[in-house]
């Protein structure tokens, strides 16, 4: 097995208008509170919220593209949010394994996304096969 | 821990993991029996058994299981 308890792994993902406006597009969900300034800060926030679900897409990034393998399938996966990810902010991101089921080719991760004041705005696990 | 008591927790498993709270057991079971026991389930009922019961099985072990009760075999030894 190519991944041993307690590994951990880094990246770095940015949220851009770019990737906000991608995620707009595929997911057509435009809530005012993903495109009206004013109605962000009137609910109390700093400015237009990100989809929480665009850090799904960078751990489905993060599990294709990251891995020092390839051949890999995600089996299951949870996310808790809690704090709100503005435009242009900067995660940073840690995996670490939690588990590994050499019987079946499973391995369990669990990360989380810090922003750059180093608040964790999102947590889980994930679990992948090794196909 | 004896037989019964395995079979209730491994029961339970089960039917959490396959969303299913009609599944009955028993040692005779086998995965044709039950509804959506497909090879994927297996993998997430192995794992989520490994982590309930605290322990490891291996491939061939897994393979050599017929029916529930050679699991539950299987993990009434570890």
């Amino acid at each position: 097995m190519i991944f041993n308890i307690n590994d951990i792994f880094e990246e770095s993902f940015v949220v851009s208008n770019n990737t906000h406006q991608d995620f707009m597009q595929l997911s057509q969900d435009k809530n005012p509170l993903h495109t009206n300034e004013e109605f962000a800060f009137s609910k109390g926030f700093k400015g237009i919220v990100m989809h929480g679900n665009i850090l799904n897409a960078f751990l489905s990034h993060f599990i294709g593209e990251c891995l020092p393998i390839k051949n890999v399938i995600i089996h299951s996966q949870d996310i808790q949010f809690k704090n709100p990810v503005y435009l242009d902010d900067k995660l940073s991101f840690t995996a670490s394994v939690s588990g590994v089921f050499e019987s079946v080719n499973a391995v369990e991760f669990k990360y989380y996304f810090k922003n750059s004041q180093t608040k964790i705005v999102a947590k889980g696990k994930i679990q992948i096969g090794i196909i | 821990m004896d037989t019964n008591e395995i079979l209730n927790q491994v029961q339970e498993i089960f039917r959490d993991q396959l969303d299913d709270e009609t599944i009955v057991l028993t040692g005779e079971t086998t995965a044709d029996e039950v509804e959506d026991w497909d090879s994927l389930n297996h993998i997430m009922l192995v794992v989520a058994i490994e982590k309930h019961f605290n322990v490891k099985f291996t491939s061939n072990e897994i393979l050599s299981w017929k029916n529930v009760g050679e699991m539950m075999k299987c993990i009434q030894e570890k």
